[in-house]
């Protein structure tokens, strides 16, 4: 008796033990595995826009989609290392998937980029974070602005604030909503945000010069400039603007604040607009938006990109290739930044159809001047790591200007 | 102080009283005490579950409000259907109820292997004596402290090297692995409970190592096995980074499917969707930990040491 | 007589050969691979740039790690002591032969069957004061009432302590009525027979025959503190600041969002060689002692 179950559990464990069949067939004609993290309603519909585009195509577009950008990226690499790579796999657009490169883990689309005219119609910024030993690795879908200012346009003009065009006017106006007993600025404490709402000040008050020198060089010297000093100040002075509750709160919340009308402003991505969207309310009548920059240069913008690693199958690659292109296909485009809240990462596209703030947006991004790469653009995780934790510190602690930026230095030193 | 003197009236003394006697105890002051006890302590409990339910049955325009804990004005149950049915999880909208039966198949195989391994292991190294035992349980309670994300690449590594990729049989063997330390203390320390006589009495019959396992061991462990249950059933029902990682993507578990629905970064959140979810996923666990009540029995010991 | 003895032992072999497989092939391999990586340069992907001791210069000088550190023995300390005194007295409770005892046990498991991603975005709520429990007393009409121990770095880590005992106190229980029912019911007829309080049986008989039940739970316990992770992330993300971090969560972060492997294994590496100086003297001693005894 005790042998058949014994013999029973090894055959069970041997059934088991023999490799499944189960091999994702992705290596069909047109058969594309994506790897991505979009899965809200939203960002749903924005997936949407590609997979059709995809299949009008000719391809068959295969979602794998996993919240969180963290753990897509966990996923998409282990099975990259494992032998079983996805089509396309999703990154921030930045320094993410360098090592891959680096590594011969990513085939290069610059025929496709060159086939279908990206580099002329692609902001440099873009082009440059996507370009590796001289060739495009990764195409670049959307433009997503980082330090938008969104304000409830009821409440402010209440309380009799105009909108805000750089910190000095934002905090006349967070003053006057004080006074009024709102929440002036509404605030979600998480390091992420935190290191958001500083990026948001060091570009007002410092321009493109510091921000590359802090972000993307990382130079000592920027550490002892009056401009970063300034920029110290200012987001510490921030704090007292913010309520009791913000440090454990979601930045959904924050913005939910803001269309409630309990609180008068907050700095986030464009993203933010899907809560708004979600809320009913329509961007600049019922809120407004606005990128606070003295020095009229300042649009910080991220985004995302799709990088291709590869694959055995030469058919596989062809179906790479026709995903890479259909996704910056100018009318897949527009219709994707439409489901998305972002910008079309083209400029040659048609922006009339784009909701009121992407149109400022498009402005931003249209003027050479304005584009400034987001810090993830410009540094490793590791670094931006490093620095992120230093700016939360100074947020959340009695730390002072001259203390936070002893920090910075000695993080810009273990991270040189 | 009353909760002491509360046991000390509870079944009072002479009587044939006590946690099990067939009697129905009285409803005296200090009964009440314990059911007060157990009423307040239940209320902390259930606090949290509160507001998910009247969260999952408000409509998003009232969950703005914040009133968090107020109950709903117009409940509603569109948040649970959305939650099983039609929530968005990626390009599909079919919401959780997808991977059920992916989770099902990676939760029976890995709850009962790693349970047959982990209690073996225990037993083995609990009464015999073995060279290396001690080394083996040492290590074993050493890696249960390290967070098991490390061991993630190399794991991957490993089975890329012998060419075991992603599939079920995988997943279940990670799980196995990983469930291995917690396991094997859990009965080891059971086993080392037990009357040493009861093993020596079955040695001197000449019962073998298995015989001894499986027909006296086993059968007095019922208690254990229900807590090793529980302890599988949640770790490996809830497992999402390693399902993710090593199931494949025919299989992956409906963790994935609940985390893309409440973990999306950017984009908007729909806390009642949220909230019917997480209670939808964890249904199967609440199940198994309701059903399993009637193991929780007294007398499985003294039987078994009479028999 | 030698000849069972051998196959026994053999037999005994058998049944430990998976757990030796899983020790050579994935412990040990995995643990030296982490000890490698943490002498390396590697960043996003595993490399093999020898860089010295660099990593646990950076992170012995790192605010984050040395914060996490302390975090975790005050809560740990408080969580484990904590979850242990309720999960033993619901335990005794519910085994005084209550009504429904079922749905009790049921009530004080159930959040150990949901995953934190959410139930840790409830307690955020709950614990916000600005959102829950204050805002709820202050609203009855009690204005100058306070409980915004989140909002605080001095106080955070109370809050993590309960969200973590309201997670975890209900498992304790189930190990503890799984020993208690262990207990065998002639020792009750003998003390009823000696007429001793119920109470004095669970004080001086039935107490210490638990032994393993309760190093059960606290190394179950104590292993959920060193990996807590979940918690920090979904109600506090480690906050206010760094208030609220411990070191699993400084080992992801690291290992996944910010591609430092060779600093997270750094950190991996540090606390496995913690745990050694605390397990492995201490298991010496078990078996000394248990040597003892057979002697």
């Amino acid at each position: 008796m005790t042998m058949k179950a014994l013999t029973a559990v090894a055959a069970v464990m041997a059934a088991m033990s023999i490799p499944a069949m189960s091999i994702p067939a992705i290596a069909q004609d047109n058969k594309a595995e994506v790897i991505h993290w979009w899965t809200s309603g939203g960002e749903s519909a924005a997936v949407k826009v590609f997979a059709d585009q995809f299949g009008k195509a000719g391809g068959a577009w295969v979602d794998s989609a996993v919240a969180g950008g963290v753990n897509a990226r966990t996923a998409a690499i282990n099975r990259t290392i494992a032998g079983n790579p996805p089509a396309a796999m999703q990154f921030n657009t930045g320094k993410q998937f360098d090592e891959l490169v680096e590594g011969g883990l990513l085939t290069d689309i610059d025929a496709v980029a060159t086939a279908n005219n990206w580099k002329a119609n692609l902001p440099q910024a873009l082009i440059d974070a996507t370009t590796r030993q001289g060739k495009m690795f990764a195409a670049p879908v959307n433009i997503h602005g980082q330090n938008w200012l969104f304000y409830n346009k009821e409440l402010l003009a209440k309380v009799g604030a105009k909108e805000p065009r750089n910190w000095d006017e934002a905090i006349e106006a967070l003053d006057k909503i004080k006074a009024s007993g709102a929440i002036p600025l509404a605030f979600s404490g998480a390091k992420n945000w935190e290191r958001l709402l500083f990026n948001a000040v060091l570009v007002d008050k410092g321009g493109p010069a510091i921000w590359s020198a802090f972000w993307a060089k990382r130079d000592p010297a920027v550490l002892k400039s009056p401009e970063l000093r300034k920029a110290a100040d200012t987001y510490k002075k921030l704090k007292d603007y913010t309520d009791p509750g913000a440090s454990s709160r979601v930045w959904n919340d924050a913005t939910g604040l803001v269309i409630q009308g309990k609180a008068g402003m907050q700095i986030m991505g464009d993203w933010a607009k899907g809560e708004f969207s979600a809320a009913g309310k329509a961007p600049e009548k019922d809120y407004g938006c606005v990128i606070l920059a003295s020095g009229s240069h300042g649009f910080i913008f991220g985004g995302d990109v799709f990088a291709f690693p590869k694959l055995k199958d030469a058919n596989a690659a062809k179906a790479q290739a026709l995903l890479a292109k259909t996704m910056l296909d100018p009318a897949a485009q527009i219709e994707f930044s439409l489901k998305k809240g972002s910008l079309p990462a083209r400029l040659d596209v048609d922006a009339s159809r784009l909701d009121a703030c992407a149109q400022k947006g498009m402005k931003y991004v249209l003027d050479k001047n304005q584009q400034l790469p987001s810090d993830v653009m410009l540094a490793p995780p590791a670094v931006w790591g490093a620095i992120e934790d230093v700016i939360s510190q100074f947020w959340n602690t009695a730390m002072t200007s001259e203390q936070f930026i002893d920090k910075l230095a000695v993080a810009f030193k273990q991270n040189q | 102080m009353s909760g002491a003197a509360a046991m000390q009236t509870m079944s009072p003394p002479g009587d044939a009283g006590g946690p099990r006697s067939a009697r129905p105890v009285r409803m005296t002051p200090a009964r009440w005490g314990l059911y007060a006890f157990l009423a307040i302590t239940a209320a902390f409990f259930l606090l949290p579950l509160w507001v998910m339910v009247v969260t999952s049955l408000k409509t998003m325009n009232e969950i703005r409000l914040g009133a968090i804990i107020a109950p709903p004005l117009a409940p509603t149950l569109e948040a649970w259907a959305k939650a099983w049915s039609s929530a968005c999880t990626g390009l599909a909208c079919d919401g959780i109820r997808v991977g059920f039966w992916n989770s099902v198949k990676i939760l029976v195989p890995s709850v009962f292997i790693s349970i047959l391994v982990g209690s073996m292991t225990g037993y083995a190294l609990s009464f015999w004596r073995v060279p290396g035992a001690n080394v083996l349980f040492t290590a074993m309670m050493i890696v249960a402290f390290i967070p098991y994300q490390v061991f993630i690449y190399p794991l991957v590594r490993v089975f890329a090297f012998i060419g075991l990729g992603q599939s079920i049989a995988t997943i279940v063997i990670v799980h196995t692995i990983f469930g291995l330390p917690t396991m094997t203390l859990l009965f080891r320390n059971y086993f080392s409970s037990l009357p040493i006589e009861l093993f020596k009495a079955a040695r001197i019959d000449g019962a073998s190592f298995y015989q001894i396992f499986f027909r006296i061991m086993m059968p007095m462990a019922t208690p254990m096995i229900v807590v090793a249950v529980i302890l599988q059933v949640t770790g490996i029902w809830n497992d999402f980074i390693l399902g993710l990682v090593f199931a494949g993507r025919e299989n992956l578990p409906m963790t994935v499917q609940l985390n893309n629905i409440v973990a999306s970064v950017q984009g908007e959140r729909e806390y009642n969707v949220d909230m019917a979810a997480t209670m939808l996923t964890a249904l199967l666990p609440l199940v198994v930990y309701f059903g399993s009540g009637r193991w929780f029995v007294r007398g499985i010991a003294a039987g078994a040491v009479k028999g | 007589m030698a000849s069972p003895r051998m196959s026994s032992r053999a037999s005994a072999y058998s049944a430990l050969l998976p757990a030796f497989i899983v020790l050579a092939v994935v412990y040990i391999g995995s643990t030296v691979w982490t000890m490698w990586m943490s002498l390396t340069g590697s960043r996003m992907l595993p490399n093999n740039n020898f860089v010295g001791l660099r990593n646990y210069e950076i992170l012995f000088s790192n605010d984050r790690w040395i914060t996490s550190v302390h975090n975790l023995a005050f809560f740990g300390v408080l969580f484990v002591a904590i979850s242990l005194a309720l999960g033993f007295l619901l335990a005794v409770a519910i085994d005084q032969k209550v009504r429904s005892e079922d749905s009790w046990r049921s009530v004080y498991l159930y959040p150990y069957s949901m995953s934190f991603v959410v139930t840790g975005l409830v307690w955020q709520w709950l614990l916000n004061p600005t959102l829950g429990i204050q805002k709820l007393v202050r609203d009855m009409g009690f204005e100058t009432f306070t409980f915004d121990w989140i909002a605080h770095a001095e106080t955070v880590l109370y809050c993590l302590v309960i969200a973590g005992v309201w997670h975890a106190a209900g498992l304790v229980m189930a190990i503890m009525l799984a020993g208690l029912r262990g207990v065998d019911e002639d020792i009750w007829k003998a003390a009823r027979v000696d007429g001793l309080p119920t109470w004095r049986v669970y004080a001086s008989v039935v107490t210490p025959m638990l032994g393993a039940s309760f190093a059960t739970a606290g190394v179950l316990l104590s292993t959920s503190v060193v990996r807590l992770y979940d918690l920090s992330v979904a109600m506090t993300r480690g906050g206010p600041g760094i208030a609220s971090e411990v070191p699993a969560k400084f080992v992801m972060d690291h290992l996944f969002e910010r591609a430092n492997i060779s600093l997270a294994t750094a950190a991996a590496t540090s606390m496995l060689i913690t745990v050694i100086a605390v397990v492995a003297p201490y298991m010496y001693w078990r078996t000394r002692v248990a040597a003892r005894g057979r002697a």
